[in-house]
């Protein structure tokens, strides 16, 4: 049972009646509602055209909830964009979105602590010439700006706090209360959330969205032998001198410093000539409760390669955002009644090619055209909505994802069998030797301390807090600064633990706390032996809910508007 | 007369409140597109001079609604008294100034005649014979038009500003005053008018402020940091723990998210100098800093420093205040 916040009792809340709502405006939600009102637009054209009697479609119950103050602000990616499905969505996009550039050239390498292998070739998932380098934050705007301009509305700063069921299925969703104290009492400003009684409900919320989680639950959707698996990702964004990395350019690697037990690697995309995106996504599956993926990527820019790139620049923006790594085999179901689900929240991501926005995009589309026969015929049921089910089944989504389904579960037990695996994979197309792989959540890899014992076991450079030098390095507190993040300080904890007993008593000797180590916001943090939560700081990345190895902590949307501001990112 | 618009005004200690007359305007608008007289109601006790101030506005009456009970303002009287007005003269639509006083007694007023209110309404719409009102929803974002559903009098209440007082039209008309009868009892009993003191300190007038941070450890301590700001005669702050953990209320936060101070002295004590802090207070002309960690980041923007244990430091700091200022 997942434990929530407990919502205020005893009021009346506005009822709403819509035609569709999707929970979460990213590059999912809005190409969905895009997509939705390009059905609609040449549906009532042809009706115009043929002198129907038919009632035009109306697109006026149609919305979008987004919990960030505005649209883009809580987006956050590396970003390469495969522009294959924006050119099914908006043919031409490319002569008036927001792209930075052209991919030109892409280079791989191998980091040891002291030094650094360039892969003779660049494996072909990688070789990204032909996709563009974008900000995601950027681009998800200028998609908002459509849907907007469409006649669809966007209620930003509004997040789906939780979904409305009935017996068989989703009957639409609450928003979030608004002018709540700390206590959980109504303040002078108290404004209850919309219930939105929704025909069809669309969650598009991104990795390990809170409704998602609550409907997952509820109707069971995930299968426990191939639970999804996720990494977070930690980035900066840094002007540099010019001359550095090509615009353009995008360098992988793998390797130090993170050791070989553990799954993960960088990316630098050159932006211009002097804007870099520099991160790092360690995988939420590692054993060793100490690492801190914060730390482990002020490392990797101190590496002698990130070194020479970065020195003398500056950072100017820093963000944290998990993504699903599971694929194919951990989708999970896509409909039911009332009910769809896309995006990076139904595993739409190649982590072999590190690339789902496209994915995204595709869902959501395909979410839409479903959307749009049911609004024709009035008809919500499991079976209606299913046919989004086939038309995932039936599109290059399938083609791209299932031949690689086994890609990062090859891994679960380190770099070497992962590489042997997917060279095996690559050749029997998809196939491993025996049957496909399962895997279990990623936080059940974590051992107790005592079975780790005192040693590092090369992994210095990824434990505990990171020291910071100010200039290349940052400590927590002041990468968050960077991050624009807000949050009213008098509301509810938005991270509900279910019992803090456990942090206090138990974690602190199995494993340590290392909520302190993997949440890269500072939220977390022990004092005096209790656990203390500093949920202004939090970035919304949901690293906590993830991972936390007793899964007893709940990430809960705080109110509508809070949160990071990804400008640029 | 049919169909009248009748204004509920408001006036408070001898005055006229001024958004009466933005409602004013409103009926006088509504009154032309649909064809409606406008009347104003004045409850009050002995406001008969406030009343012909009103008669001065194009309308075609005023009541001066008068009662004992209507001189300090409680919700039963005015629900009482207005109730017989209206179930008398039925008018098509009751127009209320959205104050605070309107929003605490009109809701109760509607409830009492069995009628619709629409609250809060940023304008009108009339079209064919139907009077539509606008009004926000989803803070602001969205806008709906709505319209009564049940039957007349109807009540609606006007954002203030939604018109402009000097739109309302200047005329003649006549006063009637109508006596209200007495309540049968009322259940509240107004007591003495007075401003709530200003409770929200004002940190950015502070000249002198002592801020405290995770170093004072315990809430008892903060009794320190309020010794020393009342010897310098400044101001208790705070970095977010200390506020967080409630031993200083919120409205005393400085930095990114809470308030942003550039007095003439600012002393931080035991407060790291995280960024999320110093972005708060960096426009401090001196800054002293007492931390026991020497490697605090909070030195490097420190006019003068002392590394040192606040709880030795602080309370000779005080004494020597004392002394100097005695």
């Amino acid at each position: 049972m997942i434990h929530f916040r407990q919502p205020i009792q005893g009021i009346e809340r506005p009822q709403m009646e819509a035609d569709v709502v999707i929970i979460g405006g990213g590059p999912a939600g809005m190409a969905c509602a895009l997509r939705l009102s390009q059905l609609i637009d040449a549906h009532n054209d042809k009706l115009a055209l043929m002198a129907s009697p038919l009632p035009p479609i109306s697109k006026e119950n149609i919305y979008v909830l987004e919990k960030a103050r505005e649209a883009g602000q809580h987006c956050l990616s590396g970003a390469l964009l495969d522009p294959r499905s924006m050119r099914e969505l908006l043919p031409g996009f490319e002569s008036e979105a927001p792209i930075d550039a052209e991919v030109t050239k892409e280079s791989v390498y191998f980091l040891t602590e002291k030094g650094h292998h360039k892969l003779p070739i660049v494996p072909p998932p990688l070789r990204d010439h032909g996709n563009y380098v974008i900000s995601i934050n950027k681009f998800v705007k200028w998609m908002a700006a459509k849907v907007e301009a469409a006649g669809i509305t966007v209620f930003t700063g509004f997040a789906g706090s939780e979904m409305l069921f009935d017996e068989d299925g989703v009957a639409g969703v609450r928003t979030d209360d608004k002018g709540v104290d700390k206590e959980g009492n109504p303040k002078a400003n108290f404004e209850p959330g919309y219930d939105l009684r929704s025909k069809i409900t669309i969650l598009a919320e991104g990795a390990r969205g809170s409704c998602s989680k609550q409907l997952i639950e509820r109707f069971q959707l995930e299968d426990p032998e191939h639970a999804q698996t996720y990494g977070v990702g930690v980035k900066e964004l840094w002007e540099v001198p010019a001359g550095r990395v090509a615009k353009g350019e995008v360098i992988y690697t793998l390797g130090y410093p993170l050791t070989g037990q553990e799954y993960g690697g960088a990316w630098i995309y050159g932006i211009s000539d002097t804007l870099l995106s520099v991160g790092y996504v360690v995988g939420l599956d590692y054993q060793d409760p100490r690492i801190d993926p914060h730390h482990v990527f002020q490392s990797f820019k101190q590496h002698a390669l990130a070194r020479s790139l970065l020195e003398g620049g500056k950072m100017i923006r820093y963000g944290a955002k998990s993504l699903p790594y599971g694929g194919w085999l951990t989708m999970p179901k896509l409909a039911g009644k009332g009910w769809m689900i896309l995006g990076d929240s139904a595993s739409m991501l190649n982590s072999q090619r590190l690339k789902g926005i496209h994915l995204a995009i595709k869902s959501g589309m395909l979410a839409a055209e479903t959307a749009f026969e049911s609004m024709l015929v009035g008809d919500n049921s499991s079976v209606a909505l299913s046919g989004y089910q086939s038309r995932v089944d039936g599109s290059w989504i399938k083609e791209e994802l299932y031949p690689v389904r086994n890609f990062h579960q090859g891994f679960e037990h380190g770099l070497l069998p992962g590489l042997v695996h997917s060279g095996v994979q690559q050749v029997l197309g998809g196939r491993n030797l025996g049957a496909d792989f399962k895997n279990q959540a990623g936080y059940l890899n974590m051992r107790h301390l005592d079975a780790i014992g005192r040693s590092t076991y090369g992994r210095e450079a990824t434990l505990g807090p990171a020291k910071s030098d100010g200039k290349l390095t940052f400590d927590k507190l002041t990468d968050v600064y960077h991050s624009g993040t807000r949050h009213d300080d008098d509301q509810p904890v938005h991270l509900v633990i279910r019992d803090t007993g456990i942090c206090n008593d138990r974690c602190v000797k199995e494993f340590g706390n290392p909520c302190q180590h993997f949440c890269p916001a500072a939220v977390y943090e022990m004092v005096d032996a209790q656990i203390h939560i500093n949920f202004a700081n939090c970035v919304h990345c949901k690293t906590c809910d993830i991972m936390d190895p007793y899964q007893i902590i709940t990430w809960v949307p705080p109110e509508g508007g809070g949160g990071p501001n990804y400008d640029g990112m | 007369m049919a169909d009248p618009i009748l204004v509920v005004a408001e006036q408070r200690e001898g005055k006229l409140n001024r958004v009466s007359l933005e409602t004013l305007a409103a009926a006088q608008a509504i009154g032309k597109d649909a064809g409606w007289p406008v009347e104003v109601v004045l409850p009050g006790y002995q406001t008969t001079a406030l009343a012909h101030e009103l008669a001065g506005y194009k309308v075609e009456k005023v009541y001066d609604l008068e009662a004992a009970s209507l001189g300090a303002y409680t919700s039963d009287a005015y629900v009482d008294a207005l109730k017989q007005l209206i179930s008398a003269q039925q008018p098509k639509l009751v127009l209320f100034p959205h104050t605070y006083q309107v929003r605490d007694f009109a809701p109760r007023l509607a409830l009492a005649l069995d009628r619709t209110l629409i609250s809060d309404t940023i304008g009108y719409k009339y079209e064919n014979g139907k009077l539509l009102f606008t009004r926000q929803m989803f803070q602001g974002k969205f806008v709906a038009d709505v319209a009564f559903a049940g039957e007349t009098p109807w009540l609606a209440t006007l954002q203030i500003g939604t018109y402009r007082a000097d739109q309302a039209e200047t005329g003649s008309a006549p006063v009637e005053t109508v006596e209200a009868a007495q309540p049968p009892a009322l259940r509240i009993t107004p007591h003495e008018v007075f401003q709530e003191a200003k409770q929200a300190v004002d940190l950015s007038q502070a000249e002198i402020i002592v801020a405290i941070g995770r170093g004072i450890k315990e809430q008892k301590n903060v009794a320190l940091a309020e010794d020393l700001a009342k010897a310098l005669g400044g101001e208790v702050a705070a970095s977010r723990p200390i506020c967080d953990n409630g031993w200083l209320p919120l409205e005393r936060q400085i930095g990114s998210s809470g308030q942003t101070v550039a007095p003439k002295l600012y002393i931080a004590l035991g407060i790291s100098g995280a960024i999320q802090h110093i972005v708060g207070m960096k426009g401090a002309r001196t800054i002293v800093a007492i931390n026991k960690d020497v490697e605090a980041p909070i030195f490097e923007i420190a006019d003068y420093g002392v590394v040192g244990n606040l709880f030795d430091v602080v309370p000779a700091l005080t004494e020597e205040i004392k002394k100097a200022k005695a």
